[in-house]
């Protein structure tokens, strides 16, 4: 009795505990928990999710499955041993794919969430990867449509976020030991804050075809405290920078200096027009700026093509003409630079455009390359998800710029609100981006202004201004319109099912070889 | 979605909306092409879907060629489905050859055996 009454009154002391836990965690205006910020993973289940001692290529791990071991059907259990015994050649990840919806969770790479009423989004260091979670009862437009990241929908229960995965395809792991799932498999995740610092993840597995029972996994994602921001880590670029496949550019890229006999750099010329007038009766976010949410696609004339204006050029589109400052709207090259760029028309200079390896298109090509996108606007952030598999993230708290010395693809961002203008200064760059197609041409010591204008609650007049004192004599802008759309992102997986840079390197190596050179 | 009334318009929304490299790097226009044969295989993928025919020349041998399509993203907006084209189907397509000289081809129009086009336009217009 006594024994029972102390049993009772512990319960009852570890529920108060608990509470007092779950009530400290940071949470929305609306009472949600508030998952944004920096994480990652504390587990080894990226290498295994079982239970397993040390290999060359693996650190130790506990296992991460409930009961220990995956309930696998037989016939799946051989399959996942095949795996196991050959990953070095067959796991999708050391050719740089797409990692699959829980095994990207589970990488030792740090990633942000944002959070608002209709949607998480969480943006991975890892590749540019990201996870957009559809989190208001949206229902997909495409459902039937398989990824490699899913299809993620999210509810409450209470304070956990339960995320369902569907259509995901059948061509990731689950982690570098082969365990493994199939297109019909349903995954349920499950995000619950055991404090401000913690979030225990977990994911349920249902496959009958595979596996003779469900089954769950958890980890602990723990937040990165001293980390102000997520760098890059562009998997298929780095191995392909390693390997000579992507050939390094002297006098583009980090850190090449501005010629000597470069006509000198000067900010004077003409002035931008004035932005458009942003209407009062513009709709706005619940703290007041103009809502530039949504789903967007630039009406881009052609700028993927060409960003002067230009008829139809051999087998190029004709471009529309986006640059709009200076007045006779031609691009400010240094002479070097624009024979660079003509030569870039070329047939066997196709190989060189970064996007053709389906690398990250840079700023500001990731606006018209083409390609739609998805703005978000999380409490201080905004935060531009590309369909093509990559993503800006904009801080609006002021903070200065990230150390000369770390260049990134996508540079580093900082915003602000201007009379209801978004603006974005961006700089960091590496220089390995093109402008377009046609290859105009960028380096690393470009610097962007940017601004977002809303004419309407369906329209954003963006303007970029670009000032690169290596490739250019002066600043120079151009401007398209952004037009929202009710409709959804789907994914680009690009290097899985490139068929084209082989044909791309043939041309290439072929004129080479006319030359005499070795490729 | 409107008919393309034009078929400049239809080649260049078809193809290169969703361009990830450039078309003349790969392709050459001085080298059209028309081909003849029946679907192997299609692959639904980003940035290019590939549609794969055999294609038998005069002396009865058999080419596979490789045909590149607009992004799958792209033909699923337009309402098309991985089904609309059945392993098997006779196709007719025109398009532009590959410079490295392999079977591959950039396509511009699929065409059925009973005329009707495929993947320029808008599902519909097939279903209805």
């Amino acid at each position: 009795m006594r024994i029972h009454y102390f049993i009772i009154q512990g319960l009852a002391l570890l529920t108060l505990a608990t509470q007092a836990i779950a009530q400290d965690i940071p949470r929305t205006e609306s009472g949600k928990p508030f998952f944004q910020g920096l994480w990652q993973a504390q587990t080894r289940a990226a290498y295994n999710l079982e239970g397993h001692a040390a290999r060359h290529d693996m650190p130790a791990g506990h296992s991460v499955v409930e009961g220990r071991s995956i309930p696998y059907l037989p016939e799946a259990l051989a399959a996942r041993n095949t795996n196991y015994a050959n990953r070095k050649a067959l796991d999708p990840l050391s050719k740089c794919y797409l990692p699959g919806p829980t095994r990207i969770m589970a990488m030792p790479w740090p990633f942000q969430i944002f959070q608002t009423d209709e949607h998480v989004a969480i943006t991975f260091e890892w590749t540019q990867v990201y996870r957009l979670i559809y989190a208001a009862g949206q229902e997909p437009y495409y459902p039937g449509f398989e990824h490699f990241m899913g299809d993620s929908r999210g509810h409450w229960e209470g304070d956990t976020f339960v995320v369902e995965i569907r259509d995901l395809n059948d061509r990731t792991w689950l982690d570098a030991a082969g365990n493994f799932f199939a297109n019909s498999t349903v995954i349920t995740e499950r995000y619950t804050m055991e404090d401000a610092d913690t979030i225990l993840y977990q994911a349920t597995f249902e496959d009958p075809s595979l596996y003779s029972q469900p089954w769950s996994m958890s980890f602990p994602l723990i937040r990165q405290k001293n980390m102000p921001r997520l760098l890059e880590f562009q998997c298929q670029a780095e191995v392909e920078e390693a390997n000579g496949d992507f050939e390094r550019v002297d006098n583009l890229w980090y850190p090449a200096p501005i010629p000597s006999d470069n006509v000198p750099f000067s900010y004077s010329g003409e002035e931008d027009p004035a932005l458009p007038e942003v209407p009062a009766s513009i709709s706005r976010q619940e703290y007041g700026v103009p809502d530039i949410s949504g789903y967007f696609m630039a009406d881009h004339g052609g700028a993927n093509y060409g960003l002067e204006k230009r008829e139809n050029l051999a087998m190029f589109p004709p471009a529309r003409g986006v640059v709009i400052n200076p007045n006779n709207r031609v691009l400010p090259y240094q002479k070097w630079a624009r024979e660079e760029m003509v030569e870039r028309r070329e047939a066997w200079r196709g190989y060189d455009d970064p996007t053709a390896h389906c690398f990250v298109a840079g700023i500001p090509r990731s606006h018209y390359v083409p390609s739609p996108f998805f703005i978000l606007q999380p409490p201080g952030y905004v935060v531009i998800l590309h369909e093509r598999m990559s993503y800006r993230v904009i801080p609006l708290d002021g903070r200065e710029h990230l150390p000369n010395h770390i260049r990134l693809w996508m540079g580093d961002a900082v915003g602000h609100w201007e009379n209801d203008s978004l603006i974005v200064e961006s700089s960091n760059y590496n220089g390995k981006a093109w402008l377009n197609e046609l290859g105009d041409v960028i380096s690393h010591a470009q610097t962007v202004r940017e601004s977002y204008t809303p004419v309407s609650d369906s329209q954003i007049i963006y303007r970029a201004t670009v000032s690169d004192p290596i490739v250019y004599y002066r600043p120079w802008t151009i401007e398209m319109a952004l037009n929202k759309q009710d409709e959804e992102l789907l994914e680009v997986a690009c290097l899985e099912d490139n068929n084209d840079l082989q044909h791309l390197k043939d041309v290439r190596d072929e004129h080479r070889a006319s030359l005499g050179q070795e490729n | 979605m409107k008919k393309c009334l034009v078929l400049f318009i239809c080649l260049f929304s078809s193809s290169l909306v969703q361009a990830h490299h450039s078309f003349s790097a790969e392709f050459d226009i001085e080298q059209p092409i028309a081909l003849t044969g029946k679907v192997t295989r299609m692959q639904w993928s980003n940035p290019h879907g590939w549609i794969y025919i055999d294609v038998e020349n005069e002396d009865g041998f058999v080419t596979n060629w490789a045909l590149e399509t607009s992004a799958a993203n792209n033909l699923i907006r337009r309402g098309w489905r991985r089904d609309d084209l059945p392993e098997g189907t006779t196709i007719s397509v025109e398009g532009f050859r590959a410079r490295n000289g392999t079977a591959t081809a950039n396509i511009r129009g699929i065409t059925l055996e009973d005329g009707r086009r495929l993947f320029s336009g808008n599902a519909d217009e097939l279903r209805n």
